[in-house]
């Protein structure tokens, strides 16, 4: 068995070199390839220490695998360099309480609480309009997948709450005496139809959406940018964003982060999804 | 799927399959292996494009490397591109894209790889096949009879995934891994 591994091995690098040869010759100069952050993926191996410094994965067992020293390296180099808000004193911290001996805090993929902020386009009534999708990574048999669990659209918002006279928009208390003949009124003013809703009813904009793709009324145009949030890690948020640019310090790298209290966090996560 | 790569397939069926029938989940090793078969499927389609691109392949060869190159992808793979100069991503079908490849007017093309892979992990999707993206870059030279030249550097995000398959040689049930490309991202980049 070993053998026919080791065969194996140099079959495969010998065909490795013959491809490599028949492709022509290498570019130089790969350097800041090596440097970006190439894909989310890299940034959690890189986070974590899961890779060695030519890309490769190493592995539970590795001396370098989850490397204190090497993490403290690799996260100093996840920052993007030219946000001058994100400062000295905050990297140091974060880097210190990530890599604390007595509690390290790794990322995990499969760990939840990280999702995707996706800005799209669409035609819509004619004009071109952005919708910010976020989706997150859903567990379906014994396989993972991303879904859309949240849709925020500016011109959905301008169709719900909008009228100032909204304290005299009830149907009294006595309406079922008259057969609920009043309704008349409160359909001949689509635009304030909301305010006879009960008082927990709140629009769902993914349904909404939705209605009005399968109308035919938004039309998939494009993908504008993506970020990732990460709530991952405990009192601490922070934002990824793929910067493509000259220099080492480019590809996907911490563009915003906060330390905040985990009892905080949810009003962040509001903010994020445009909820007031 | 060229000879190299069927004989790094059925080295891995041999190396691999032994023990590891029905059992999806992906050893180190396992990785290991699948990983050099998708990098060759990667540079088998950087050979093509090169083929693809270059002026002086004749119009029926270069057709028939089309062929061979979308046997590498599984069925309705897309191109997704943007340049610097307009980030608006581009969708094209695979064979819609080396077709724009093979058409475009300049006297010279020269594809150049640069010497770096990035080969993420395998994610296990829904339906039971694994997914992962290995990242690469080339340069693309356009140059015209009369001087004109154009340049540029491109990332290439391409999808893998990767199916754990039967075949039957001899009577016996063996299983395999097997690998196809799919949606490709390219974006041009700011090299240096």
């Amino acid at each position: 068995m070993k053998r026919l591994t080791t065969l194996v091995l140099i079959m495969q690098l010998f065909c490795a070199v013959a491809m490599a040869q028949e492709i022509g010759h290498y570019l130089g100069g790969e350097k800041f390839m090596y440097a970006e952050t190439k894909q989310i993926n890299q940034f959690f191996r890189r986070f974590n220490s899961e890779e060695n410094l030519d890309g490769k994965r190493i592995y539970e067992g590795d001396p370098n695998f989850h490397h204190k020293e090497h993490r403290t390296s690799y996260i100093r180099m996840l920052f993007d360099n030219q946000n001058n808000d994100i400062t000295e004193s905050v990297k140091n911290e974060f880097i210190a309480d990530v890599t604390n001996d007595d509690n390290a805090k790794f990322l995990d993929f499969y760990g939840g609480r990280w999702f995707a902020e996706v800005d799209t386009k669409f035609k819509f009534n004619g004009q071109t309009r952005t919708a910010v999708l976020f989706l997150e990574l859903e567990k379906e048999n014994l396989g993972i997948k991303w879904v859309i669990n949240n849709v925020y659209f500016y011109p959905f918002t301008k169709l719900f709450y909008a009228d100032s006279t909204a304290a005299t928009k009830f149907l009294h208390p006595m309406s079922h005496e008259l057969d609920f003949m009043n309704l008349i009124k409160v359909f001949k003013e689509p635009n304030t139809v909301e305010y006879y809703f009960d008082e927990g009813f709140k629009p769902d904009f993914r349904t909404l959406f939705l209605y009005e793709i399968k109308k035919g009324d938004l039309i998939f145009e494009n993908v504008e940018k993506v970020s990732f949030h990460f709530f991952q890690l405990d009192n601490w948020y922070f934002q990824l964003r793929e910067f493509n640019r000259q220099g080492n310090n480019s590809g996907w790298l911490i563009s915003n982060i906060s330390k905040i209290p985990e009892d905080q966090k949810e009003a962040l996560l509001k903010y994020i999804h445009y909820e007031k | 799927m060229n000879r190299s790569s069927i004989f790094i397939a059925i080295f891995i069926v041999f190396s691999l399959v032994i023990g590891a029938q029905a059992q999806p989940e992906i050893s180190p090793e396992r990785k290991q292996a699948i990983d050099s078969l998708a990098l060759e499927k990667v540079k088998d389609l950087g050979k093509y494009i090169s083929i693809i691109g270059n002026k002086n392949t004749p119009f029926s060869e270069a057709n028939r490397v089309i062929d061979r190159a979308l046997e590498l992808f599984s069925e309705g793979s897309q191109m997704g591109v943007s340049s610097l100069s307009s980030p608006d991503i581009q969708y094209y079908g695979i064979r819609e894209y080396f077709q724009r490849l093979m058409a475009l007017n300049y006297d010279r093309v020269t594809i150049e790889w640069f010497n770096i892979e990035y080969i993420s992990d395998l994610v296990r999707q829904p339906d039971g096949r694994y997914v992962g993206v290995i990242t690469v870059y080339q340069r693309f030279t356009g140059e015209s009879d009369d001087g004109m030249k154009y340049v540029d550097t491109t990332k290439k995000d391409i999808t893998v995934y990767v199916e754990r398959k039967q075949t039957q040689i001899q009577g016996r049930v063996i299983g395999f891994w097997d690998v196809l490309l799919g949606d490709i991202r390219v974006t041009e980049t700011k090299p240096g």
